[in-house]
Order: C-alpha cells, then structure tokens, then sequence
C-alpha cells in the first residue's frame, strides 16, 4: 500500500488553490475586459475548483471502503515543509475514513454554496475577489481536514480564519465589518494560544518518551497514535493538560462559550459566507480536531467532563440568546453556536463519532437554512429583521418548501438528519458512567425542545402570518451626500495622484447601483435558479441523512470496531427516542401556533413592552457588551498608561536623565574655563607644584598610596 | 579579492564611483546607486554556489594580516547564521535604494550614505576577527545618524543625536569585553589574536576561562548590553521609536541595523561563556518576554503607523532572542530564522508605510481610511505584510515565532532554563497582541469610505513600486511556504553554535578545528552536554527529557 | 670641573625658572609672556645640562659618553621645539593685534566656557 495509491489526494488541495490564484490574479482582468460574460466565466470556474476536489473525494471514499478497516490510513507526503533535524513536519496528507469525510462535506456543501453565490453576489462589484476569499477558504478548509500532522492542520486552522476575517469585513467600506472581522480573527487568536501551547506540551511529551521517531516526525498523526499511548499511560496528568490546552482552541474556532460571541457579529460578512464559513465547516473544526486527536481526549475523563459540561452549557445559552434575536441570520447564528454545544456534548461523553454524525448532518441542515435565509434578505431588499417578513410562502415557494424541510431537521422531526444524529449525542450522554456527562445530556434534551420552538419562531415569523413590510413608512428618496471638492492640482512630478479628469470619470463609475429600500409597494421574488438549486440539493440530504449515515453506519466508518480501541459504549435508555420525539414535535407545534399568526405584541419595534427576560436575552444576558467593553477599556488603559506614562517617565526618563546629568555636570565644569591665560597658567602652576611635592613626599619613603 | 569582500566593499566602490558624478546629475547618480545595490544582491547569491550547507565552519574565510602586532586580521567568512543576514542585508539594500529614487534633496550624498550603511552591515555579518565586526559595528552609525539628521522629519536632530549616542555608548562596553578576550587568549594560547575563530577555541578546550568565571559573567554581559541595545530589547527601545519614526523613507535598513544585534547575541553571547550563558538566560529572556508583552501593548494604542512598526519590532525582537537564550535546538533555529524573516517582513511593511508617507506626508493613523477601495493592490501587499507581523502560518513569521516558541517551551519542560514554560505562555500570549495592534492598524488604514479628498486622489501604486515592493513580500510567503530554504544551510551553524555554549570543556566543537565535523543527529540527540547550574546533565533535546524526570523515561 | 658646583646651576635655574613663571602669571602682555616662556625653556636647558655634565658620575657601570649626548640633545630639540613655538606664537599675537588693535592678554577670552 504504496503513497500511489492515493498520489491524486493532494490535488483535492492545489485545485482550488489554482482556482484561488486565477480568481486573484486574472479575475478582474476578465471581467474589466469581457462584462457579463467574465463573470459567468469567473462564477464557473470559482465553482468547478471546489466541485473537482469533490469528486476526487469521492473516489478516495469508494478506494477507502474497499480497503480493509485496519489498513484505511494512508500518509500521502508532498514536500518537506518545517524541515530540521530533531523535528520535522512535512507538507503531508492523512488519507483516511475521518478526513475524507470532511472533503466531502466541505467540497459537497462548499461547490452548492459557491453556485448559490453566482447567483447571490451577482450583482457585486467585487466579485472576483469575493471568490478569491472563497477559494483560499475552501484551501485552508481541506489543508485542515487532510492535514497530516498537527502543525499542519494548524496552518489550515488560522488559514480558515484569516479567510473568515477577510469574508466578514468583505463590505470594507462599512467600519462595522471591519470591527466584527477583528473581533472573529482576536478571539480565535485567543483559542489558538490555547491550542499552540497543547501542542508544544504533546511536543515535548512525545519527544521526551520517544527515544526516537523515524525522522523526527513527532506530530504526525499516523505515528502520534503509536507513541501517545506509551508517553501518557504513565502520566495521565499531561492528558489533561494536552487535552483541555487543545480544547481551549477548539473553543475559540467552534465558538464555545467563553469565545462565542464573534460568531454572531460574523453575520456582518455575505450571506454565503455565514452559510459555508460559519455554520457548515469552519466553525465545525474544533469537533474534527477532538476527534482527529481523540487518543489524548479519550485519556483524559475531567477534560471529558469539563468539554461535555461547556458544550451543554454554550447549547442552552445560545439557545436562550436566539428566542430575544430578531435578525434572521443572529438567530441562525446562535442556533448555531447551539448546535456546535450538542456535537461538544457528544465528543465529552466519549462518542466522537456522534459528534462527527452531527457536523454532518448540521453542514447539511444549517446551510440550507442559511442559503434559505439568504433567498430570504435577497427578496426582501437587504432587510434582515424578521419584523418585518412575514407570509412569504406565497412568494417564495421554492425557498419556503426547503426552508421547512431544515426546520424539521434541525427540529429533530423524528427521522430526520438532526433527529437521528441528535439521538445518538443524547443517548451517549445521558448513557454515560460520569454524572457530569449525564447532566450535559439532560440540558441537551431541554435544549432541544428550546431548539424546536426557536426555530418554529423564525419559520413561523417570515413565512406566515400578515405581510409586515406593507405597514412600513415610504422610503425615503436615497440623496447622494455631497462630496467634498476636490484640493486642485499641485504639481504630482511622481503621478501619485489622479488628474480632475480621472478622478471625475473614476467617481461617475463608482456612482452605485439602485438604493432599493424595503416599503409598502416592495414585491419580493422568487431566488434565480443558481440559488434555488442549491437549496433543493440540501433539503435532500437535510431530510434523508439520517438514515443514510445512522444506524452506526458513521461510525463503523469513522471508528471500526477492534481498530481504533477504546471508544466508549453506552447504552442509550429505551425511552429516550420517544422523549425526544416527543420534545421536538411538541416544540413545533407550540412555537408554530405561537408565531404562525403573525409578531406578538410583546416582540414588536418598542423593545420597552418587551418580557425583561426576553429583552435580556436580546442582550444576549450582557455577557458580549461587558466582556468587549471590558476588554477594549482596559486594554486601551494599560496601553496609554505604559505608553503616555511608564515610557516617556522612566524607559525614557532614565535614558534623558543620563543625558541630562552630563548637561548639568558641564555647566558646573564650564565655570573654570574662565578665558583668563593667567588663571591657567596659575592652575597650571598649582598642578605641577602638587605633582612635584608628591614626588618627594614619595622619595623620602613617607607615602605608600 | 574573495567574493565576501567583493560583496562587502561593492557598495562603496559605488558610492566612490558616485561621489566623482558632479551633484547635478541627478538621474545618473540615482541609477548608478540602484545598479550597485542590485549588483550586490547578484554577487551576494553566489555565496549558495559555494556554500557547504552540512559544514558549520567559517566558510569563504580571507584572512589578511591588518595590524599585526595587536593581532587584528582583516577576517571574514560567512557561516549558516550569517549566510541569510547577508543576502538579507543585499536584498534590502535594493529595496531601500529603490524607494529613494524619489529622494530630492541632496541626493548625492544620500545616496553615498546609503550605500555605505550597507557595506557595514554586510561587513558586520561577514566578519569574523572581533576588532573588524566591532569597526563595522560601530562605522554603521554615522551613515544612520547622518541621515536621519539631514533627511529625516520633524525632529530629527534630537532622534540623529540620541541614537548616536545611545548605540555608541551601548557598544563602547564591547570593545573592552574584546580586548579582555583577545587578552585571556593570549594567557590560554601564547598568541595575542582578536581572530573569533582562534578565541572560540581556546573557549572550547576551557583553558580561556580557566578559574575566571566572575570575570566571564561581567564580560558576557558587556557584549549582552551592546547587543540588546543593538537589538533592542525592552528597556532599551527608545532610540529605535525616535528614529524608526524621524527616518527618511529610504532607511529600509534600519531593519537590518537591528539584526546586528540579534546576530552579535548569536554570534558572541552563546558562542563565547559558556558558564555564564545559563545563569543569564533566565533574566535575557525575561527581558524579552517583557518587550514582547510591552512592545504589544503599546504598539495597540500608537496613533503613528511607524512608531507602531517600532514597537511591534521590539515585541518581533523579544521572540528572537527568546528563542536563541532558550538555549534549545528549536528554539535557536527559530532565532536565527526569526531574523531572517522579520528582516523582511519589516523591510516590506516600512517599504509600503514610506510608500504612502511619500503620497500623503503623514504618518497619522486617524488620517487615511478607505485605501481599500483606493489602492486594491497596495492594500493586497499590505495585507500580507500584515499577515507577516501578525505570525500568521503561510508567512514565513510563524515558522521562526513557532520554532522559538517550541524551543522555549522545550527548554522549560526539559528544566534547561527555568522559567521558561511560564516564559512562553506569556510570549504565546503575546502573538494575541500582535493580531489586535496590526488588524487595527489595517481597518484604520484600508477600510471605510475614502472621505478625505486627499485619498480620493490617490492613485495605486505604480508597476516598479510593485515590483519593488513584491520582493520582500514574496520572500515572506516563500518563507512561509517552503522554510526549508532558509533553515537548511543554517542547522549544521546552529547546531555547533547551541553546543559551543552548551557542552562542557573539550566538548565544545570549535571553528579552529577545520577537520571536526558534526554528525548532526548524533549530536543533537546525544552529543550537547548541558553545563546546567542545578547539575543536571542533559544531552540533547531528547536526552534531555529523560535525565530531567528520569522516573518517568521509556 | 673648573670647581663650579652643581648646585649653582641648579640654583641659577631655579630662580631663572621662577622669574618665568612669575612673569607668565602677573603679566598682561602677550610679547613679555613670551619672553618669560621663553626663560623657563632656558632654565630646563640649563639644568638639563648640567645633570648630562655632572650625573654620569654618579652612575655605576653606565657608559658616559652614550647618556651624556642624551642630555644635549633634549636641549637642542627643546631649542627647536622654542623656536618654532616663538613664530607661530608671535604669528598668532600679530593677527589678534591686526583684529583688536590690542594685545591685552586678559582681552582675550573669546574660547571661555
């Protein structure tokens, strides 16, 4: 079982990064050049790179499953990368039933997304460089999935960040973007100091129980298995250490709760965006990389304890935070943020395979609901305030027959993507020996029926009741702000600077489209068909995933049974499919016939007749404004202190002070220099009369100095 | 003539072939200094044809005799760690000439100033007899100085003066702790000689510190206080705020100035005290980790985009010499690298920042916004400069802040340097620092609407200014992409260098002895002996772990 | 030699140094001044040569004549040195007096701190 076997892996990888490099360098040439026709051709090739690779994760899958279990993990090595004596991380690729199933989410979801999106940014100015974002995302995603060894996959894990920050201040002339895009890229740096000293820790782990590793490859994940187990069966302390310090990363790009709150301001970035970046793959990285690094969780029951605990935890409060949300895309983010709880709830019980189960089937379900959502804001003018929506079924058909379809599934309608994959997470939970785990799954199971309701109050607010939007004041006519005058020529020998008449052209060109505003004449309209095929192809797997994947299907997949030891049984109780049926028909029913008739009262504009609970959980329990306010306060503190106070005073102030003494020492010595010759010719004297009688003090014996 | 002095001397001959070319010819002499800095870069890549990449010894050496009865030799050659800095130093040089083809004041003498600050730069990296590195050394501050006082900004005089002063007085300390040295070889050998290659050896075979070890520690730290005031780190940074900010567009350099501080840590304060090294390590590292939280900190709040580039160098600065007092494989690799990459990753980011001062005149954080849509391609190349800064993977800053981060990290698991676990969460913790201080500065730059009509007039850059431009930012992303460029020749030097300072006496490999050669992985793994003030006696790395917690071992 | 002893041309160098001195110290114009430099050489010229007449008797075992001529050479370069000494000198004095129209010693204190 040679490297051949799978040598066409690595161009899963360099396919969208040719994508990336045409779309960067060549995309606005085309367009400039060709028109509309650039465009289709920019939009085709943004979608085949990603559709390629997924063909060839597919192959990859069929030669996989046609391997026998134990041999189904292939190392396909490109090139050296950190490249030194005693430690060496290649450019290498793990081939097995794990990362082949993220390519084929990410290249599955990520090609439908990307069509939805020719459709979508169709109108965009930028767009080549929204499909270069795209590309490079798509890039990092799969170096992060495929990656062989760990920092690897942690140049996949900031890869997808940086593209996530690019993509969310994609609108760049709005301050707001560019602040939600810093907040996304802050906070997950904060994870990953997390997941880099974990790193380091199972580095020096690793290395110091391994008297050697063929080649130094100490973080490759087909020779990490082997000697973790001999580096921490005698301490199971660093375990710990390894696995919480791993966690804490996981935290940040999976938006756990202390790190959540930049994933609902990442709503800043395009609809398709939240749809692939920040809810289908991306923010599903943590859970890959528990189950990529299970041995190191699997050692450690408190790191399983302390994971299931937070994720039940950042479930419920998510949750709690989406019913006082009125923006469709907030409420979907923290529905996702909800959902991204459940999967770390199952991977702290031990069940990794059920977590991955529901990355699955939530990449399926929660794009759908984004791209519906984004179907949703294309109709509705750029409005995204679910006050506003309302009967849209009418006019919508398409979006609202698939949008449904996610509803249940998420809903875990019984026998859906989500009713399946939640089962299992429930079960292993509330099956499992620790109590905390148990506790975990109990909030899981309240936090389910919440889901059901939630999202039974956005189906219910957009699609029935009265059509709001009709009862909103005219428009008012958009007035262009009048630019300043332009500073007339100075002399620009360098060519720096535009002439009148370049700059005059330049802003006529720049002159935007039509400012179409949401009022009382707005009639929306159906998507195009770029983006209802999409939606079409997701509600299909929404619907039947589960029984695709279930019935361990996944996890003899992921986890066969005798090859990859010691993931923990459980015994689900028996009555568990019925309750959670029961839960998630219930919630349907309940916030369908709450919201179907149209906003209640105590949801409307004046946020003042709100229920305080729910004003507070609009808030989000003041939890993001405190922690920002705090953070950005005290960090401007500190830094003006040192940097108007300690630097210039004492890093400075010694420094001056230096220079200062020997100023004043000078004036005192510039006194002597009198200018008189006499008085020199005196010191003089005086000096050689000292020296001189020195010299025969000394002679005479009398001075020993 | 060696192809080093070739190198070395290329730009004077071109300021004296300058100097004859009346003033008045304005053009002539700006094309003249840009084929003599690109010329420089050429011959400078012909060290790789030459190099031995497994061979940590001098290579390439010339040896003249210069004053003889002092034994002072014209000495240079290049090793693994000096090998990067030079081209560096050459690929810099074309970049900071480049951008001062739009100098207009006295451009003669500019341009003369220039070209000698890169002769000592490259000398200081090229040589090898102490006396010659500390005449470059020291020659590299009246061009600085001179031409912040002439063409830098508003308060230039005050900036000229005080680093002129400050760095002088920092490295008039060294000169002693070098005539203390060549003395003690004198005592150990019979031959007086400021040759490194003859002192190092005598430190190799113990006789030159022989029974002197207080005398070591005070000489160790005359060269750790020039070369962290060179560097700088923390509480010597002021003069690099005053004249990173003061300097004209055209000092590029200074970024290369302040990685002959870091190089003289390397070269001198690992290779030379070996007991005194790891009583120092600690408080050298604190100093880092201090610059590296400090520089952030500050650098988050600065209202002018280049102090905030000096104070984001004095953090980048704090992770190199974190990493070479880690006094680990790892970790030193990190720090030689370090140089290497932040070299270009300043050299771009004070390239584009010039770029814009020279359009706007400002350095005002508050007064752009809106590049983006103004400038696509210049906010492109910024963007990666950032990137760089910020150490994200893909640039060529995470590899080194990575290495040195594992190194520290190392050292402190494996009880070579204590502290140094707390050390690099600290330091890890301060990469934090660096994506809040750059992220900002690039949403005040680039983003928003283009109010200002000032901006709204701006053109992108034009194609040689991308060009020029492209060279360092693609050097970044080669040295993200494939390190191994960079690391490869330098392992065999850093391998030998960590050992001169780790082994214990006669141990030690030394570059006199032209026959030893290093069995690289024999001795990573088992040949560094570790002169460890608790009496731990580790070997290597892997060794290490074991004879640290010996109770736990395989 | 001829019975002159040694101590009288110490002493005639003593008070011919001491004038020179005095004179240097209270007086203001800068040609007396010279010339009173002029007579502290001359008192080091006198006892330099005195010592290389008379000293080498009082060392043991050193050659005479060798460290004899010692002595008359300092004289002759201290000669030199006085002579050179006197045209700068007076040089500098003429061009202050062609600027100031004075020469008052104390007038000249343009180079205080």
């Amino acid at each position: 079982m040679g490297d051949s076997d799978f040598s066409y892996v690595p161009w899963i990888v360099f396919t969208p990064l040719l994508g990336f490099l045409f779309q960067a360098l060549l995309g606005k040439f085309l367009i400039d050049r060709l028109g509309a026709r650039g465009r289709w051709f920019c939009g085709f090739a943004a979608v085949l790179v990603v559709a390629f690779p997924f063909l060839l994760g597919v192959a990859a899958a069929f030669k996989l499953a046609g391997m026998a279990p134990a041999m189904r993990g292939t190392m396909v090595t490109v090139a050296p990368w950190i490249d030194l004596v005693g430690f060496r991380a290649p450019l290498e690729f793990y081939v097995d039933p794990l990362s082949i199933t993220m390519v084929l989410v990410v290249t599955g979801v990520g090609s439908l997304i990307h069509l939805y999106a020719t459709g979508y940014m169709a109108e965009d100015a930028d767009y080549p460089r929204f499909f270069t974002y795209m590309n490079l995302f798509i890039v990092a995603m799969l170096i992060l999935v495929l990656a062989g060894n760990l920092p690897l996959l942690f140049v996949g894990w900031e890869g997808v960040g940086l593209c996530s920050y690019l993509l969310i201040g994609f609108w760049y002339k709005d301050h707001a973007n560019a602040k939600a895009a810093n907040k996304a890229f802050i906070f997950n740096r904060v994870g990953d100091l997390g997941f880099v000293l974990g790193l380091f820790l199972l580095f020096c782990v690793l290395a110091r129980s391994a008297g050697s590793v063929p080649d130094g490859r100490f973080l490759s994940f087909d020779l990490i298995r082997v000697q973790l187990v001999n580096a921490i069966g005698a301490n199971p302390g660093y375990a710990t250490a390894i696995a919480l310090l791993l966690f804490v990363g996981a935290c940040g790009k999976s938006a756990q709760f202390p790190l959540y709150s930049w994933l609902p301001d990442a709503m800043a970035g395009p609809t398709p965006v939240s749809a692939l970046i920040h809810a289908a793959t991306m923010v599903t990285a943590g859970v890959f990389m528990l189950n990529r690094m299970y041995p190191v969780f699997q050692a450690s029951p408190v790191a399983g304890g302390v994971i299931a605990a937070i994720g039940a935890f950042t479930a419920l409060f998510a949750a709690l935070i989406a019913f006082g949300q009125m923006d469709i895309k907030k409420v979907l983010a923290f529905s996702t943020v909800s959902q991204l709880g459940f999967m770390f709830v199952a991977c702290g019980a031990g069940a990794y395979d059920a977590g991955m189960f529901h990355v699955v089937t939530h990449a399926f379900f929660k794009a759908l609901l984004f791209l519906g959502a984004g179907a949703v804001i294309h109709a509705m003018a750029h409005n995204q305030d679910l006050r506003n929506y309302g009967g849209l079924r009418k006019y919508l058909p398409i979006t609202f027959l698939t949008v449904m379809a996610g509803f249940l599934a998420i809903a875990g309608f019984p026998y859906l993507a989500g009713f399946a994959s939640k089962e299992e997470i429930l079960g292993s939970a509330i099956g499992n020996g620790a109590v905390v785990v148990r506790i975990s799954g109990f909030v899981a199971l309240f936090t389910a029926f919440l889901t059901a309701v939630y999202m039974a109050r956005l189906a219910g607010l957009t699609f029935f009741g009265a059509e709001r939007w009709r009862e909103l004041p005219e428009p008012h006519a958009h007035e262009d702000q009048a630019l300043p005058a332009l500073m007339e020529d100075e002399p620009d020998p360098n060519r720096f600077y535009y002439t009148a008449a370049e700059l005059a052209e330049r802003e006529a060109h720049a002159a935007h489209a039509d400012h179409h505003e949401l009022g009382p004449e707005h009639k929306p309209h159906e998507a195009p068909l770029s983006m209802s095929i999409p939606l079409i192809a997701l509600a299909i797997p929404s619907l039947l995933a589960g029984f695709i994947l279930g019935g361990e299907r996944l996890q003899n997949w992921l986890y066969p049974a005798g090859v990859k030891p010691g993931l923990l049984g459980w015994d689900a109780p028996p009555w568990l499919p019925w309750v959670s049926g029961a839960a998630a028909l219930l919630g349907i029913a309940y916030g369908l016939r709450t919201y179907m008739k149209g906003l209640p009262a105590d949801q409307g504009w004046d946020m003042g007749k709100w229920n305080p609970l729910r004003r507070l959980s609009a808030d989000q329990f003041h939890y993001d404004a405190e922690l920002m306010a705090g953070m950005s306060v005290g960090g401007r503190t500190v830094g003006l202190a040192l940097s108007k106070g300690f630097d210039p005073l004492f890093v400075d102030g010694t420094v001056n002070a230096t220079g200062y003494t020997a100023g004043a020492l000078g004036l005192m010595l510039r006194k002597l220099q009198s200018g008189y010759v006499r008085f020199y010719a005196l010191t003089m004297l005086i000096g050689v009369l000292a020296i001189v009688g020195y010299l025969l003090y000394a002679s005479k014996g009398g001075a020993s100095l | 003539m060696g192809l080093l002095s070739l190198i070395t001397f290329a730009p004077i001959i071109g300021a004296l072939i300058i100097a004859l070319i009346p003033a008045e010819h304005v053009k002539a002499i700006k094309g003249l200094a840009m084929v003599t800095a690109i010329a420089t870069l050429g011959f400078s890549l012909f060290i790789f044809g030459q190099f031995k990449p497994g061979d940590f010894h001098f290579q390439l050496l010339e040896s003249i005799p210069w004053i003889p009865s002092l034994g002072i030799r014209y000495q240079v050659g290049v090793d693994g760690i000096s090998l990067w800095m030079v081209v560096m130093t050459a690929v810099l040089g074309v970049v900071a000439t480049g951008v001062s083809l739009y100098e207009s004041k006295r451009v003669k003498a500019f341009m003369i100033l220039l070209l000698l600050l890169e002769t000592t730069m490259l000398g200081t990296f090229v040589a090898v007899d102490m006396i010659l590195f500390y005449t470059f050394f020291e020659a590299a501050l009246l061009p600085i100085a001179l031409l912040i006082w002439i063409w830098g900004d508003e308060n230039r005089k005050k900036a000229a003066v005080r680093v002129f002063i400050y760095l002088f007085a920092g490295s008039i300390l060294m000169l002693v702790g070098m005539i203390v040295l060549a003395q003690r070889t004198q005592l150990a050998t019979g031959h007086l000689s400021f040759s490194l290659i003859d002192v190092q050896a005598a430190v190799a075979n113990g006789k030159l510190w022989a029974g002197a070890l207080s005398l070591e520690v005070w000489v160790f730290w005359a060269f750790a206080l020039a070369f962290l005031i060179k560097s700088p780190a923390f509480p010597f940074h002021t003069w690099l705020v005053d004249s990173y900010t003061q300097a004209p567009t055209g000092a590029v350099l200074l970024g290369v100035l302040v990685k002959t501080g870091t190089y003289g840590l390397i070269r001198f304060c690992i290779t030379l005290f070996p007991e005194a090294l790891p009583r120092a390590a600690p408080a050298i590292m604190g100093l880092a980790v201090v610059g590296i939280l400090y520089g952030g900190a500050v650098a988050a709040v600065q209202l002018d985009i280049k102090k905030l580039i000096a104070f984001s160098s004095l953090a980048h600065v704090g992770f190199i010499v974190l990493g070479a007092f880690s006094l680990s494989y790892n970790g030193l690799v990190g720090a030689v690298l370090g140089g290497v990459n932040h070299g270009f990753a300043t050299g771009a980011l004070f390239l584009l920042v010039g770029l814009l001062y020279l359009r706007r005149r400002s350095r005002g954080v508050n007064e752009f916004g809106g590049l983006k849509a103004q400038m696509p391609v210049f906010a492109a190349l910024f963007l990666i400069s950032t990137l760089a800064a910020v150490g994200l993977p893909g640039t060529n800053a995470f590899v080194g802040e990575f290495l040195s981060l594992l190194g520290t990290f190392e050292s402190g698991i494996a009880h070579t340097v204590g502290l140094s676990v707390g050390y690099a969460v600290l330091a890890a913790a301060g990469v934090i620092l660096a994506a809040v201080y750059m992220l900002i500065l690039f949403q005040k730059l680039f983003y928003g609407e283009p109010k200002l009509p000032a901006i709204r007039r701006l053109r992108d850059l034009r194609g040689w200014e991308v060009a020029l431009a492209l060279v360092p930012t693609a050097l970044i992303l080669w040295g993200g992409i494939y390190p191994a460029t960079f690391t490869g020749p330098m392992q065999a030097s850093v391998n030998a260098t960590r050992m001169m300072g780790m082994n214990s006496a006669n141990q030690r490999p030394a570059w006199g002895n032209s026959a030893q050669s290093l069995d690289e992985r024999l001795n990573l793994y088992q040949g560094a002996e570790q002169v460890a003030p608790a009496g731990v006696h580790a070997q290597g790395p892997i060794a290490a772990y074991n004879a640290a917690r010996p109770e736990d071992g395989p | 030699m001829n019975g002159v002893p040694m101590a009288a041309y110490l002493l005639l160098g003593l008070v011919l140094f001491t004038i020179g001195v005095v004179g240097v110290v209270i007086r203001r114009s800068p040609i007396v001044i010279f010339m009173c430099i002029e007579l502290m050489l001359n008192a080091v010229n006198l006892t330099t040569l005195a010592f290389a007449r008379y000293l080498p008797q009082f060392v043991a075992g050193r050659e005479r004549g060798h460290t004899a001529v010692a002595g008359e050479m300092i004289v002759i370069f201290i000669m030199a040195v006085a002579a050179a000494e006197v045209a700068v000198g007076l040089g500098i004095i003429m061009a202050i007096f062609r600027l100031r129209d004075s020469t008052d010693i104390d007038q000249m204190n343009v180079l205080r701190g």
